[in-house]
């Protein structure tokens, strides 16, 4: 504890240092927590196989072998567990990391768990067949006619591989969103048929025993918090809420905003710059969920997003009746006032990534002179809600700027040709650039290039928050 | 990870780590020095006397079933009973073993596994394998000085053990 005071006397010394907001220290408290936790629970595991006396059991090859399967195996399975819960919307979870952080984390565990899991199974099967003896094939088949629920076991092995390859950035793109979901729900399944033989086989799980429980607790917690966060909170608040579509206005060429109206929403405890994922209730759309920022600050009655309806789904949105029944998930995200760090504010947006964008200029918190709006486009003509956007930053005094231009095919910037050339950066365009929390909605590439520029201009992480969209 | 988070974590696990460590070594100690500890005796009926403590193995159990063999005269003796007589209960890592052993004129002419380990399917499969070896290894050898089972280190130490129990019995 006297670590986390410290600096804060230090800043007050110095103070030429801006002041940290005490959101972030709060935030980074809870992201500690649950960071420990998390490795913890790997320690734990490896523990519970240590305090059973395995590390006696590397004496010879095949113990040392089937040893080493069996806590791949442990770690493995952890990391499986650990993935669903960042996964489950958790709200702490959200509430340290942001849903696109979080929903990283998730993406970057797939290989190391899947690599363990299946080494798991290799090492076990070598372990097993060095002490039969018996070639590794006839191991398999022995394993599966004589071990109790290995059959499962494979099969969830088989889910878990298929699972990953199809999320593998090449595979993925090649497949709809709803498709890829469907596979990936596959996951829950992997996970639940590799129970039985983890309580059945081994000995270390036997009944009675105090790591038996606290590895169905773990299970237990999990779905838990499945079922709990991704279905009855989405479902309950969607019931209570009751909203409707109030309005389509049209924005741009298959851009349109929605107005949405409902009741309680206060109780949602929405903030500008987060974002729900959303179910039309209409014969066409009811299937798809789709995830949309809201465009404007959120009231107790109305919500507001503006879409750029992809493939099929465009036509549909747009021509959304009054009336249309709409559940959601959410509300989601750490694109908010909620993660500011510093006094000043910069809002960097290309496409439709001006959503979130333009309901942060709504409400965040700054003086007048503080706030710098940077709007990117390849044309003058194709910018969404540059009236608005233009409207608000003269009532808040914010700086609106608008770049224009294509980027140079090749070049790894976020800014037109000409500007690169002119050595134009996000730190020559925004004064006081290191005082400032920059906030960045666009495509993932684009983003990604932002960040680069703002790191490079010397901004710490906790000053940087992007949202990133493609699925 | 901040530094904080980071160094508390590292922390943490580690204990837990070191916590577990020293369990499974006492585990391990307990094991071998139970392991050292002389068999209660066998019943010839039928009602087994069981062993309270776990008597599962660890490197020195070679030795707890070497001590008794020392009384065991290799030539049968004269006062051999003839008759079933079950050997005790010994408690494993992976459940109980006990076997009976059954003797006439002088000579081992069976034995039979009563229970085998079977906390576990992996453990009742290498029970289920290693029991007809040690039966015919016993038979061959008349005694309970036989080789331990590779892979079998556990069920070959309860099955041992209980049947130099049963052959105490019968003053085999």
């Amino acid at each position: 504890m006297s670590l986390a005071t410290h600096p804060t006397k230090r800043a007050q010394r110095r103070t030429s240092v801006p002041r940290i907001h005490p959101n972030y220290r709060r935030r980074m408290r809870l992201a500690d927590g649950l960071q420990i936790i998390a490795v913890v629970s790997v320690a734990l595991v490896i523990a519970i196989f240590l305090a059973d006396g395995g590390a006696a059991r590397f004496g010879t090859p095949a113990d040392a072998i089937t040893s080493l399967g069996v806590v791949t195996g442990l770690v493995g399975t952890d990391l499986l567990l650990m993935m669903m819960l960042l996964a489950a919307r958790l709200p702490s979870i959200d509430r340290a990391f942001g849903h696109d952080s979080a929903m990283a984390l998730h993406q970057s565990l797939g290989k190391p768990a899947l690599y363990l899991i299946l080494g798991h199974g290799v090492l076990l099967t070598i372990g097993y067949s060095m002490v039969q003896p018996a070639s590794v094939f006839a191991e398999v088949w022995i394993m599966l006619t004589t071990l109790p629920d290995m059959p499962l076991a494979f099969v969830g092995l088989g889910l878990l591989i298929a699972v990953v390859v199809t999320s593998l950035v090449v595979v993925r793109r090649r497949f709809r969103y709803e498709a890829w979901h469907l596979v990936h729900l596959l996951s829950y399944l992997a996970v639940l048929v590799s129970i039985p033989h983890q309580l059945s086989v081994g000995s270390l799980f036997r009944e009675g025993s105090v790591q038996r429980y606290y590895w169905l607790a773990l299970y237990v917690g999990v779905a838990g918090s499945i079922v709990l966060f991704r279905f009855i909170v989405p479902i309950v608040r969607s019931l209570r809420s009751q909203l409707v579509v109030k309005g389509v206005d049209p924005v741009a060429r298959g851009v349109v905003s929605i107005r949405l109206s409902g009741r309680e929403l206060r109780r949602l405890k929405a903030r500008s710059g987060q974002f729900f994922i959303w179910r039309f209730w209409t014969p066409k759309l009811w299937w798809q969920a789709h995830p949309f920022s809201l465009s404007a600050a959120p009231t107790g009655n109305a919500l507001r997003i503006t879409v750029r309806g992809l493939g099929d789904a465009s036509a549909a949105l747009s021509a959304l009746p009054k009336g249309t029944r709409v559940s959601f998930e959410g509300p989601y995200g750490l694109f908010t006032d909620f993660a500011r760090t510093s006094p000043r504010i910069v809002l960097v947006a290309a496409g439709i990534g001006v959503a979130p964008i333009r309901s942060l200029l709504e409400t965040a918190t700054f003086a007048p002179g503080q706030a710098t709006v940077i709007l990117r486009s390849s044309t003058a003509d194709d910018t969404y809600l540059v009236d608005e956007l233009a409207h608000l930053c003269r009532v808040r005094g914010a700086e609106l700027r608008i770049i224009a231009g294509k980027r140079s095919p090749g070049a790894n910037s976020w800014l037109p040709a000409d500007a690169v050339r002119a050595r134009i950066t996000l730190g020559t365009l925004v004064p006081k650039l290191r005082e400032a929390d920059v906030y960045i909605c666009g495509p993932r590439r684009w983003t990604d290039e932002v960040v680069r520029d703002a790191r490079s201009a010397g901004l710490p992480t906790r000053q940087i928050h992007f949202e990133r969209f493609d699925w | 990870m901040r530094f904080r988070a980071l160094s508390l974590a590292a922390l943490a696990s580690l204990s837990v780590v070191g916590i577990g460590w020293q369990m499974g070594a006492q585990l391990t100690a307990s094991q071998q020095t139970l392991s050292a500890v002389p068999v209660a005796p066998a019943a010839h009926t039928g009602t087994a006397a069981t062993v309270p403590n776990p008597t599962a193995l660890g490197p020195a159990a070679p030795a707890a079933t070497g001590s008794p063999a020392a009384t065991t005269a290799p030539a049968a003796p004269a006062g051999a009973a003839s008759g079933t007589f079950d050997g005790s209960v010994v408690q494993t890592r992976f459940g109980p073993v006990q076997v009976s052993v059954t003797i006439a004129s002088g000579s081992i002419t069976e034995v039979t596994a009563l229970q085998l380990t079977n906390d576990g399917g992996r453990s009742v499969m290498i029970s289920n394998q290693a029991a007809p070896i040690l039966r015919s290894e016993v038979l061959t050898a008349q005694s309970a000085q036989v080789q331990n089972v590779s892979g079998a280190t556990y069920t070959t130490h309860g099955y041992l053990t209980s049947l130099q129990a049963a052959l105490d019995a019968a003053q085999f």
